[in-house]
């Protein structure tokens, strides 16, 4: 051990790489700081709140208000929200209605291969509580348990114009939150 | 549609193998998350792109919906009957009320049976509608996907004046409805459906006249009349097929015995005849809602029914927007039921999905999978 830790000492590209990780770290450290105070951030920040794209995942029946906010009279495309196929260009999973327990582990493996910063509307009674079909033997109670959550719509189903108020609310929340805090 | 080979891992992990006639398939596992709607999986063996197998993989949604009636009692099974196809809520409602009325020995008042027809009506079309706007995103139509969401919210906010909800009434009631015709509604209702079937019109002109959709949908998925039967297909996946069977027709219920109405049929059982029969369907359903405001009789809507469910056993069936729907009830003497047993359209449809899709390109299965109208979680209950 001790003739280890002296070849280590003796080597002058451990020290070399030992310094500069040290640097490195240092500076990742200033960059981190610099973003997050100032005009940086609110740059990063409205370009984060203007292109929430979400998945395209659909759990239960809140899907049909999903459908009409995004339609004609509602649409949430104003709000810079596109339902979009791919899950690594995407940065939103609105979690639509009630999760059942075969539906939860495909919901937490697309949450996990999205790309950091990413956000969770739980959409519905069912996936704030299990709602109407909390008794059931074959769903989860509420989406908290296997995701994190950022707004919760109520509502059974809720209207259209209650996901719009959770799209500014969410809007809202990463307004104010940090870069390197969010998702 | 036997089940693939190999077992199919949980990722959308390819596998090659190669069969004893050395031709090379591939595995693909399409969804739950994937670029249309619904939330199913279906596990597809491609050949180059010809499709060989299919295994729908159904089952995201199943939520006990039948285990949960046996706990509530009649009144409030209701909601949860509603909610495995929440744009065709008050079809399965109705359902629901006819097999208990036909234990109770419940007869519903006239002007109940008409209240229930036309909501029954302006459903069908929301229904349809829904199907359509999904139908121009599986297609990459986007106008496709807004119009039909533009014009459902003129029978949302219809349906929403008459019963204080915008998709999930509770509206049917054992012995009638819930509540009577708002004033204004009839004019407001023959205005909505008349500039609605000029919309068709246009729907027809920039959609099912287009040669992007005709090229796409025009003999793909094809469904012979006797592969309909034989799997037991309904609703417009049965009469796209040509086959002229329809539960307002041949066992009418409710109102439907008093109003003239065509049921439309396709012979040729392809992705457009579907289509077009959905097509059809709504410009009757509007037809029908106009006699409906025209013909309504005055008198009470509901009449007083008793909350338990005598000893008994009852079969009641609807129309629904994607075909029969179907309860099974047995009755105890208490307030719930012993047992009931539930059917819906999606479910008896599942089974034309192979049908429809082997021998397909991959790229075709989006035309040819959404035409059956395969809602998952009324499927899946």
């Amino acid at each position: 051990m001790s003739t280890q830790r002296t070849t280590q000492e003796e080597d002058p590209v451990a020290t070399l790489a030992e310094g500069l990780s040290l640097w490195v770290g240092k500076l990742s450290d200033l960059v981190k700081k610099v973003v997050d105070t100032g005009p940086i951030r609110n740059v990063v920040n409205w370009a984060r709140m203007y292109s929430l794209w979400p998945v395209n995942i659909t759990t239960a029946c809140c899907s049909a208000e999903f459908g009409a906010a995004s339609g004609a009279r509602h649409d949430l495309e104003r709000f810079g929200v596109l339902p979009i196929g791919s899950l690594r260009q995407s940065d939103l999973i609105v979690i639509e209605g009630t999760i059942t327990k075969k539906m939860a582990k495909r919901l937490r493996m697309i949450y996990d291969q999205m790309a950091l910063p990413r956000y969770v509307i739980a959409m519905g009674d069912c996936a704030m509580s299990g709602g109407l079909f909390h008794d059931s033997y074959s769903i989860v109670n509420g989406a908290h348990e296997f995701v994190p959550v950022d707004v919760y719509v109520p509502g059974c189903p809720p209207r259209p114009e209650a996901l719009e108020q959770a799209i500014i609310m969410l809007q809202e929340k990463i307004r104010r939150s940090k870069v390197y805090e969010q998702g | 549609m036997s089940a693939p080979s190999k077992p199919v891992p949980l990722t959308t992990v390819e596998s090659t193998e190669t069969s004893d006639s050395g031709a090379q398939t591939l595995t693909l596992s399409v969804g739950p998350q994937h670029s249309g709607s619904g939330h199913m999986r279906l596990i597809v063996e491609v050949d180059g792109d010809i499709i060989v197998n299919v295994a729908p993989d159904p089952g995201y949604v199943h939520r006990g919906i039948e285990k949960i009636i046996e706990l509530r009692n009649i009144i409030k099974s209701i909601p949860v009957i509603e909610r495995p196809s929440i744009i065709d809520a008050s079809n399965l409602n109705h359902a629901w009320v006819r097999s208990i009325e036909e234990i109770q020995g419940v007869e519903v008042p006239r002007r109940g049976q008409y209240l229930r027809t036309l909501l029954n009506e302006m459903n069908r079309i929301m229904s349809h509608l829904y199907w359509l706007s999904i139908y121009g995103v599986f297609l990459g139509h986007t106008t496709m996907f807004m119009w039909p969401l533009g014009d459902r919210e003129l029978f949302i906010d219809l349906a929403e004046k008459l019963t204080g909800a915008r998709i999930t009434y509770s509206y049917l009631v054992p012995g009638g409805v819930r509540r009577d015709l708002p004033p204004g509604f009839a004019e407001e209702a023959v205005k909505r459906t008349e500039y609605f079937e000029k919309r068709l019109k246009e729907y027809d002109r920039i959609f099912f006249n287009n040669p992007l959709f005709t090229s796409r949908a025009k003999g793909i998925g094809v469904l012979s009349k006797e592969k309909a039967i034989e799997l037991g297909c309904t609703g417009p996946t049965l009469r796209g097929s040509g086959v002229d069977a329809d539960l307002r027709k041949d066992e009418p219920y409710a109102a439907y015995s008093e109003l003239e109405f065509e049921v439309s049929t396709r012979p040729d059982g392809d992705s457009f005849s579907r289509a077009m029969v959905h097509m059809d369907e709504m410009r009757e359903s509007c037809k029908m809602i106009r006699q409906i405001v025209k013909k309504i009789p005055a008198g009470p809507i509901r009449r007083k029914a008793p909350i338990v469910l005598p000893r008994g056993v009852a079969y009641g069936r609807v129309e629904s927007a994607r075909g029969e729907c179907s309860f099974y009830l047995i009755g105890e003497g208490g307030d719930k039921p012993y047992r009931a047993r539930y059917i819906t359209g999606s479910y008896r449809n599942m089974a034309a999905i192979p049908a429809v899709l082997l021998g397909n390109r991959l790229a075709d299965m989006p035309t040819a999978w959404w035409s059956i109208d395969y809602w998952p979680v009324e499927a899946d209950r």
